[in-house]
Parts: C-alpha cells; structure tokens; sequence
C-alpha cells in the first residue's frame, strides 16, 4: 500500500517567495499572481500507526509545516507540475528519509519524493512552459507525474554478457571512420586507425565494446592531456613589434633551456606540455627548489614544508591542486560546481593530506543581462552563475572546508562557455605519507563513495566539441559528488596508522573504473564482480591500492 | 588489509578487494567469470596516435603600456570629475562587492582561518588571497600558508603572452601584499581556451601564454609544479580569453601576516609600482627588488596593511583598504589625476607610519571618513553603497530586514552541580553523516580540560544502525556533558536541517540515556549550529525534554536572506542562566563565526514573551552601539527578537547558531573584537 502526502512550509518558504520574484521580474511573467512549492512523499511498506509517527517527526515539522493527505486541491486560475530525479540519479532527500524512519522504527521503507509546483494566475501556455523549462534541468531531473504510483520498486534491467564486436577489424577505413562517429568516441580518426591496427597485428582478434571505451577514455583529453602533448614540429612569430621581439627571446631562451636540459639534437618533441613543466625542470637542476616532494604517485602538487607544532618543527607536505569543471557547470550548474570542488579534494586527499582551505575562481558574463537575451542551447547567466555558487559552496560547506576566497571574472568571453576552477591546500605530517611502488600479490581496495548512476562517461564528455544540442545528449555525463562520503575518507585517511596501510592511491574521478585502478599499477586483474552494484556503472568514488597484509 | 577495511568500517564506509596487482604487463578486466578486456599495458601508454601541429605566434592586438581594465570613463584634464571617476570605478563589473556571493561560502570551519575574506570591523575590505594555520588535530601551531590567484582576461585577450607573465607577478604581488615571500612561492597554473583543432593561430595562443608563464617562473625562481588544462572553451563562434591562472602557494609564520583593511587614521598611504617598460612588459630584475623592499620593510614591522592593484587602478584600491575600518584617505594634491585611475595591476599599495624608501606617496589617512582629493571629497559610505550595488540583484549582501528591538539583560545565576564532582569531566560529541565541526569541537573541550569523545554513526546495514545506537546510547551514560556539533547532518536532509540528528535521539535507547543524564545525573547538553537545530527539533531547547513537536513551539528556519550566511557578526549576552556562560557577564558582546542556511529564530509572541521573563534567551545580535536588531547587516539570518541562543528552563541545555568553538590564537586577524565566550571552560567547570 503507498501512501502519499503533500508538505508544505507555512510561513517561511523563502524557496517560492525568490522564485516568485524571479519569474515576474526576470523572466517578466506578469500574471503569475503567486506559486506553491509543496514536496510530494510516496510511502511504501509502513504500518498506519507508524505512518502517522513520521509524519510528524521525519517528513514534516508541525511548527513549520503543513500536511495534505491524499491528493491536493487545484483551483481553476491554477496550473501544477513536478519534478523529480531521473530514474538512477542519487536522491538524498529520499534516501535520508528512508534511514530515519529506519532508525526510530527498525522498519525498511520505501520512499519516493517530488516537487510539487501549483502556479496561480492567468498564465498563457507559453510562459506555464517557460517556468516549468526554468524549473526542470533535464540533466538530472524530469517532470514527475501526478498519476499515483503502482510501485515504488525501481524496475532493474540486468544488462547484456559482453561480446566482441564482430568483424571490427576488417572494417575499412570508411566503415571505420562511420563505426567511430556512431559510438560517439572522443578519439580521433588516426587513434581509431591505431586501435584497430594493435587488434589486428597484436591481439589478432576483435575488441569487445569495453575495451573500445576504456581506451577512449584513457587517451582522452580529460584523463591524458593529449593537447599539451601534442608535438610541436615548428614556431612562428607573425610580427615584429615589440612584443613579438620579447617573446622571440622568451622562445630563444626557452630552446636554450632545452639544449642544456636535454642536450644537443635532442629528440625529445616540443609541446605545451614541455613549455609547461620545464621551468620546474630548470630550476630544479639549478638546485633552486629543493623542497619540491617527487614521487611516481600523482595526486597533487607537493612541497616539503617545516612546520612548528607547539613550539617543535616538524616535517610536513603541504599539497596544492587546482581543477576545473568548465562543461558540467555549464550545463548543471550546481552538480558541475559541486564536483569540480569535490575532484579538486580527491587529488590530495589520495595523496592522504587533510584538505582544509578552498579558493574558487570563475568567469562568466554579465549575471544581470535580461534572461530573453540568452543565446539559444545555452542557460542564462544569472542561472549559471547563481546556481554553480549554491553548488559548490554547498558542497565546501558540507564537507567542512573553509572557503578562503571566492572571485568571479566578468568578460563576455565567458558566454561561449563558463569557467568554473577550484583550487585547495591541504597539508599532513610526512611521516603519514608512504609511497611505495606496487608488487605482484598486493590488493586493490575500494573505498567509499554511493552516487547512483550519474557521472557515465564524465572524462570523455568534457573533451568533446560542443554545439547547442549538448545540453540534452550529454544528459548522463554529469557527475554528482558526496561531500558527506569524501568528508568520510578525509577522516579515515588523517589516520597515520590507516594512511601508513597505503602504498599507493588513486581516485576515481572522471575516468572511472578503467583509468582509477588502471593507474594504480602496470599489471592488473580487476573483477569487476567484486565491485559493489552501486559503482558498476558510475564513475564517482574512490579506488585505494594497498599492499598485501 | 583486515586492519584497513576494519578502520573504515568504523568510518562508516565500504571497503571491497576489487583488484590485485599482477606481472603480467597487462591490464585485465573480468565480468561475469569471462575476460571483457586484456590489453597490453605499453598500448594504453601509447595515448594514441601521435599528434603534430605547427605553432603561429600572433601579435598583440594594441601596444601600449596602459590598457584599462576597468570601465571609468575618459579622463579630460578640463572636465576632470574626480567624484564621478570613483564612482564609475567602483560601479564596474570586475570591481563591484562580490560579497553577497562569498559569504555564501563557510571561511571558518577548522578555526584555522588566519584572515576572513573581507576584513575591519564593518568586514568590508576584501583580502588579496587566502591564509590559513596548518591544521593539526592537537595542539597549535604558528605556520600558516598563503594562497592567491592572478589572471586578467583583458591583458589576456590583448596578448596572451603578457596575460601569463602578469598572471603569474600578479600572484606574486599578491604574496607579497599578504606578508608572503615571492621566493618561496610554488605554483600551478589552470589554462583554459579555446579548442585548438588544427590551427597553428590558434595553439599560438596557449604557447604564448605559457611562454609568458615561463619567462617569469625563469627570472623570478618560482616554478610551476603542476598544473590542469582545459582546451574546450568554444561554443560555436564564440571563444574563452586566452586563460592562464597562475595560483602561487607559499607558507610563512602567522605573525608576518599582512591584511588588506587600513587601521590607523594617522598613517601614510605609498604605492610600489610594478615597473613595465614602455611597450607595457614587465622588468622583471627590477620587480624582485621591489618585492624585496616590501618584505624587509615587514619584517621591520612597518607595514599596517597592504593591498595589491587590480582593474580599477589606485582608486579601486584606495576605496577597498578604507572601507573595512571606515578610515578616509586624503589624497596627495600633487598627485596627477590621470595617475589616480592609471592601470598598475599588480602594484602594491601599502600603509605605514613612516615613509618607505622607494615607493610613491598617495596620501594620508584621516578620521573624517572620506575618500579627499583636493576640495572634492565623498564618504566612504556613499562608496561602499556605490560598490555594493551593481551586483546585489544577483547576490544579495544581507536581507532587507531593519527594525530595533528590545535588548535584553536578564538577573540570574546560574544553577550549581550537586552531584559527586568530576576532575575531568567527559563530554560525548557525536558524529553523524554530514557532521563536520567535531574536530573543531572536541579540540575546544579539550583545551578546556574536558575529556572528549566522539562515536560515528555508522548507517551501512541495520545492523550498523542498532548497533551505533547501542554505542552512544553506553556514551552518554558515561559522559557528563553531550555537545552536538554542527554541520549538515545527512545534507539537511529530509528537507530539514537537524532532522536526521533528531531522529537518532527520539530513539528509545537514546532518549532514555539523554534524559537520564539532565534529570537524573545533572549533566549539561549543547548544541551548536546544526546541533542546535537538533536540539530545538528534539525540545530539549526551549522545553528541557525530548517531547513531540507541537504547532506553538519555536524552531530554526531558512535565513531571511535566503541563502547560506557566512560571516563573523556580534552577539551580546542576555542572561547568564545557563551554566555554559559562567564565565561572561550580561552585556559582554563577541564577535561570533556564523555559518548556516537555516538560522533564522522563530516564535509567537507569546511563546518569546515566555522565553523573556523565564531569562532563557541567552544571547542576541547586536549592532555597534550593542544593541540588539533586526538589521540584515547585523542580524545575519533575521532571527526574530534578534535571538542567537536559547536555553532549558533550568539553562542546562544550551542551543546557539554561533560556533563558539572556532576559536584560537592568530584567527580572524582582520575581524577586531573578542570571540572567547569560554563556554568550553565553564562547562569544565561546572563539574568541578
């Protein structure tokens, strides 16, 4: 038996007062009289007398709520609709529900939640749409019917045994080159050409799909820089004005620097990449930066630091990392937002320091240009930028960083796309942090992380071109993070004996399964059955390696 | 591997063996018991087909060694409007108050904040970076570290290899003006631009930022070690600027520490030019040994405050030092007018009793509270609503509440322990999905003397469920005090903040050790923050039990303004009923680390006219004169009656929003006022 009621706040529903606001003076919908924001719960396997308990204690508040059982009144002058997740994206609101009344009850419920908006006001179809377009980020969310439920079981389809893909390699080049578009890889023509020539010449047999989307994501942009490892055959200065003149000796002096890092004739090819580090390499053979921290792990910058602890100095790492999240934030505001903080934590929490300062800096255009004038295929600014704040402040404020500064750089520039970076510190004694090249027989563990299935696909996504239509196709690669199960690894790993266990670590960010673990070590079996359901087919969470013990 | 997945069980995580390491030099995944990929470890490393490209290195759009970057208006000597030209300055977009945005963001969980993002006592001028004390479970230390960012998209559209040497020295500067030394700064650089495809122009664009980025790590000593790049910047015929960040890293001791807002009425404003030569390059030999002059001059203690230059030239800085403690500038009369709204990014302006060799002279501070510039003057704030206005459509600073109220000053003692007394009392702190100041609370009992213990909740499995409840439930009858920390617990969810916390302890098990301890045992509860919203959902605040919810009751809702509030307001002592504010007197007023979304004290009349006579209000937001408000500007979350903390009949249960807890030497260094309510110690206390 469901049962269903309707919550609403009395008197302080700030939520409807704002978006009220919003829509009469934004969007200029003059008519909209007023609206109702109420949450829709849908409860299954609860006794009556209980039901009654946690509606009072757990679904709603009596000094503060509202409750309307069964269905809700609509007058004429009224339109109403819902939003809920899609099918698969995490929902806490439910799912926190669903533990409390686990937790003053013992019993296992099953609970569903929408939002529920009734709209007052002579309202032409065309704006009741606008504001439900407002409303509804198709990304993670759909409209929810107003129909009551059969079941609230969730329909499981168990996918299909995986096969090679027959006849992959004696595709030519045109079939190729179609098959590659078909599947929506990232990689180029000439990687495809590649991969197909190693199954041909070297594995003498056709990929499965997997192994197809594995590589994909391992040479993508995202996940392995392939722009700034792009070789550069030849430098030319257009002009000659002054400028040019300096950064013709900037480029003089950077080949200098190469001929004596690398020696006369070296083969060693030009990039952006190369550009990028050789200043570190530079001054490091000068013996300028020697408190630079090097290891075969990446997970961040690090430095060796003394620190004074109560009067005694001693030896820490101080670790840096910033990260951005440019794309998902374009398209889901606050999701986007929200993980680009939440990856830039997982590079030094891996490196097993304690994240505890946070800077963020965006670009955007102008927040208060009229919404009408938004580019086609693309979100308002205001909404962008509003909302990539409520996202990442939100997930900073949860997982218990301190935001030390937050800027926000106006150019028009930014219209083609958001700029979201987030950059943190985080520091640990050096006596916690053991780095040790992995050996045959050691174990890979999983730690952490319950996101749902949201994030599918997140590295290559953001490495694809980008036209109007992206904000309905990439629909599924929007990763969502979870402050309150990164805040749980911050913890275990401030632990010197726990982060001692750890010879290596990696996290799961945007490329997955395949490229977390996969970086881990040279030779790996993975037993993708062993990985709990919930992860299978995301790509949200945390891969720990550690030794065998 | 049993030892880890047993410490992350306590942890209330998951830990499985998904993989072993092998020698195979392969890569294997197996689905289902059947190989679904095996692939040679040296073809992933490959990356792929090797990509060539050429490189065309354009020129710069203009040449000139003084490109605006913010929108003043012409400056004509014959018409020239000083009032006009500051105002137009501050009014532009990268220059206008961004702070109805930050404050959005928490700045003092860890109580390792050294400064607040905007500074003074009206926590108006904004900090050039970041600076935080290394954080340590135990005990104190004086090594901070410092953190700030340099980019400008219009040097950067108008050459991209000057947007990375300015990039990077305006990192530097910013080092600098923060107290940090230039030398030991490590940097990584974000690089964001346009998707390059096959265009040699368009990959000279990155090339000459890093260029830039290149030639001033080379000079300066301070390399880049790592960095992320973001080539995707195109929406069809629409481009990112060319974007390089360089963020620079450096630690340093707390007491060098230098923040933005001015503090003397009697002191010398100087300005240190970053040195470009005449085609707007910067000399980089001649930059280090102004950095050099401004570190040295710290070290002699003669810098009050300091703040880099950014779009809006010397005026923008000028305005921004002065707002924080509403000290005026009057401005040097010789000075050029075109010189006062001059670009000089990444110069440093710096305040000081005495005249620093090498720099300009600006001007001098006053006490009239106004920006002077020969006969025309205007008061800071006129600037400041000038400033706050342009983007507070879009990111409100405070709620448009006002209004006085009565400002309350309640007789009373508070009441004494009669039970066996307690060397060194217990107090039980637990952790919820979601909490997050238990390393900040458990510190302050601590250093308080108290003992403290802290228990996850762990959710895994019914089991885990029952069996953390057990736990506690033995914690609290072992304990003297319980402190619920803040934080969001579950994310505040089901829609509520508090309600998962609440749930846990409307659990028989518990609500029997609970009220065992405050009816039975005399013991003391607190609740902070989100502790306290638990509390007030429980009853314990104001009714002194675990009671059903009913319609007449006072609760916490969403703050006025609608949004999360981070900021450091004053709150002032209204009665001393409870045990936990021993150690203050009525009237004494703290500054108070707030940082919430549902804040906002409610109640009947009826139900506060109770509150009044029985003295359980204990605390209120004041304004400077002391007095209590409702004025968005000092009432942060539009508490009714401008409550911030209620308690027990009895005083014994304690709610507050403020974090007491933050607190702790070198915080906070640009926030003037006392924070320590010493609740910690008087809770010690109590039991003694």
């Amino acid at each position: 038996m469901i049962k269903r009621i309707f919550v609403e706040k009395k008197e302080f529903e700030v939520e409807a007062k704002s978006l009220t606001h919003t829509f009469q003076r934004i969007l200029k919908i003059e008519k909209l009289e007023s609206m109702r924001i109420l949450y829709r719960y849908d409860v299954e396997g609860v006794a009556d007398g209980l039901f009654d308990q946690i509606i009072g204690t757990i679904l709603s508040e009596p000094n503060v709520d509202q409750v309307f059982q069964g269905a809700l009144q609509i007058m004429d002058d009224q339109k109403i609709f819902g939003i809920s997740y899609l099918p698969g994206q995490y929902d806490q609101h439910g799912d926190s529900a669903i533990q409390c009344i686990q937790i003053v009850s013992g019993e296992r419920a099953l609970v569903k939640v929408a939002k529920i908006v009734v709209l007052t006001g002579a309202l032409t179809q065309n704006e009741f749409d606008s504001i439900k377009h407002y409303m509804i980020n198709p990304v993670d969310s759909q409209e929810a019917s107003l129909e009551p439920f059969v079941t609230l079981v969730d329909e499981v389809r168990e996918p299909e045994d995986i096969k090679p893909l027959d006849g992959f390699i004696a595709l030519n080049a045109d079939q190729l080159e179609a098959f590659r578009m078909d599947n929506g890889f990232a990689m180029t023509t000439e990687d495809i050409q590649f991969v197909q020539n190693y199954f041909n010449k070297d594995e003498k047999r056709n990929p499965t799909i997997t192994e197809l989307k594995v590589i994909d994501t391992y040479w993508s942009d995202h996940c392995r820089h392939t722009t700034f490892l792009t070789q550069i055959k030849q430098v030319r200065f257009q002009g000659d004005d002054p400028i040019s003149q300096a950064m013709k000796l900037a480029y003089d002096d950077y080949c200098q620097t190469r001929t004596e890092l690398y020696g006369e004739n070296s083969e060693r090819p030009m990039s952006l990449m190369d550009l990028a580090v050789i200043g570190t390499k530079a001054l490091k053979k000068q013996g300028r930066i020697l408190d630079l921290d090097e290891s075969e792990e990446i997970n961040a910058c690090s430095i060796s630091i003394v620190v004074d602890h109560d009067g005694i100095d001693e030896e820490w790492l101080l670790m840096f990392k910033n990260e951005t999240h440019n794309h998902p934030t374009e398209i889901e505001p606050f999701g986007g937002a929200a993980t680009c903080l939440g990856g830039a934590i997982r590079d030094p929490l891996s490196g097993r320091s304690y994240v505890y300062q946070a800077m963020r800096v965006t670009g955007a255009w102008d927040p208060r240009a009229a919404i009408e004038d938004t580019l086609p295929g693309k979100l308002p600014q205001r909404k962008i930028s509003t909302e990539a704040a409520h996202g990442y402040s939100s997930y900073g404020n949860q997982i218990g960083l301190a935001t030390g500064q937050v800027t926000e750089v106006y150019d028009p520039g930014f219209l083609a796309k958001r700029m979201e970076v987030g950059a943190v510190i985080a520091a640990a004694p050096k006596e916690n942090v053991i780095r040790e090249r992995p050996t045959p027989g050691d174990v890979i563990l999983l730690v952490g992380g319950r996101t749902g299935r949201d994030g599918c696909g997140g590295a290559t996504g953001s490495s694809k071109a980008h036209t109007e239509e992206s904000i309905l196709e990439s629909g599924a690669e929007v990763q969502k993070g979870n402050p309150v199960e990164e805040r749980k690894i911050q913890r275990l790993f401030r632990s010197k004996k726990l982060a001692n266990l750890i010879k290596r670590c990696n996290d799961f960010g945007a490329g997955g399964v395949s490229v977390a673990i996969g970086e881990l070590a040279d030779s790996l079996e993975i037993d993708l059955d062993k990985v709990p359901k919930k992860y299978r087919s995301q790509r949200c969470g945390y891969f720990y390696y550690h030794g065998a013990c | 591997m049993a030892t880890f997945i047993t410490m992350g069980h306590a942890e209330n995580l998951e830990i499985t063996p998904v993989a072993i390491v092998t020698d195979s030099g392969r890569l294997i995944m197996k689905w289902r018991g059947a190989e679904v990929l095996n692939i040679s470890r040296a073809f992933l490393e490959t990356n792929g087909a090797p990509q060539f490209i050429d490189v065309a290195v354009e020129s710069p759009i203009e040449i000139n060694s003084s490109i605006k970057t913010a929108d003043q208006g012409p400056i004509n000597d014959e018409q020239f409007d000083f009032i006009n030209m500051m105002t137009e300055t501050l009014k532009d977009l990268n220059v206008a108050s961004q702070r109805g945005m930050v404050e959005m963001f928490d700045s003092t969980i860890g109580a390792g904040t050294v400064a607040m993002p905007y500074g003074g006592k009206n926590a108006l001028s904004p900090m050039d970076g970041m600076v935080a004390k290394i954080p340590m479970i135990h005990g104190d230390t004086t090594t901070c570290s410092m953190m700030s960012f340099g980019y400008n998209p219009v040097i950067a559209k108008n050459s991209p290899f000057l947007g990375g040497m300015m990039g990077v020295l305006e990192s530097l500067s910013k080092l600098v003006a923060m107290g940090g030394d230039y030398k030991k700064a490590r940097l990584s650089f974000q690089e964001y631009f346009e998707r390059l495809g096959k265009e040699p122009v368009k990959w000279g664009r990155p090339f000459a930022a890093l260029l830039g980025a290149h030639q001033v790590q080379a000079a300066m000593g301070t390399p880049a070690i790592g960095g992320k790049d973001s080539m995707s910047g195109t929406f069809g015929e629409l481009t990112v600027p060319p974007t390089l960040i360089s963020f620079a890293v450096a630690t340093s001791h707390v007491d060098a520490v230098i923040t933005s807002e001015l503090k003397s009425t009697e002191s010398l404003v100087q300005l240190f030019t970053l040195p470009l030569d005449k085609n707007g390059i910067p000399e980089l030999t001649v930059v280090k040994a102004v950095y050099d002059i401004i570190i040295k001059a710290n070290q002699e203690g003669k810098i009050l405050s300091a703040k880099t230059i950014g779009y809006g030239g010397l005026a923008e800085a000028v305005a921004k030092m002065a707002f924080g403690n509403g000290i005026g500038v009057t401005l040097n009369d010789r000075i050029d007018p075109a010189f006062l709204f001059k670009p000089l990014y990444g110069s440093i302006l710096v305040e000081s009793f005495e005249i620093i060799e090498g720099s300009t002279p600006i001007g001098k501070t006053n006490d009239t509270g106004e920006i002077v510039y020969g006969s025309d003057a205007i008061t800071i704030d006129e600037l400041v609503e000038v400033w706050e206005a342009p983007l507070r459509s879009v990111y409100p600073e405070k709620a448009e509440t006002t209004g006085a109220v009565e400002t309350l000053s309640f007789k009373a003692t508070p009441i004494v322990y009669k039970k066996e007394k307690q060397a060194t009392p217990q107090v039980f702190i637990p952790v919820f999905p979601g909490t997050n100041c238990e390393y900040d609370s458990a510190k302050a009992f601590e250093n308080a003397g108290a003992k403290s213990v802290t228990t996850i909740f762990r959710n895994q499995s019914a089991h885990d469920i029952s069996h953390s409840i057990d736990e506690m439930a033995a914690h609290i009858r072992a304990s003297q005090m319980i402190m619920i920390p803040g934080g969001f617990s579950a994310g505040d969810q089901p829609n509520g903040s508090g309600k998962f916390i609440a749930s846990v302890f409307r659990n028989p098990k518990m609500m029997d050790a609970v009220m065992d301890l405050l009816n039975n045992r005399d013991g003391l509860v607190l609740g902070i923050c989100n502790g306290f919203q638990a509390l007030i959902k429980l009853g314990l605040v104001p009714n002194g039990e675990i009671c059903a919810i009913t319609e007449e009751m006072p609760t916490l809702t969403f703050n006025t303004i609608g949004r999360h509030v981070s900021t450091i307001p004053m709150t002032r002592i209204s009665s001393k009923l409870s045990p936990w504010l021993a150690n203050t007197s009525v009237g004494d007023i703290h500054r108070m680390p707030m940082s919430h979304g549902e804040g906002r004290f409610v109640a009947s009349d009826e139900v506060l006219k109770t509150l009044i006579e029985n003295g359980q209000i204990a605390t209120q937001y004041v304004d400077f004169n002391g007095e209590a408000t409702l004025d968005g500007r000092f009432n942060p979350n539009g508490s009714v009656f401008a409550v911030e903390g209620i308690t027990s009949v009895d005083g014994r249960v304690l709610g507050k929003m403020g974090h007491s807890e933050r607190i702790g030497k070198n915080l906070y260094k640009n926030i003037p006022g006392n924070m320590d309510q010493q609740i910690f110690k008087a809770g010690v206390n109590y039991f003694k």
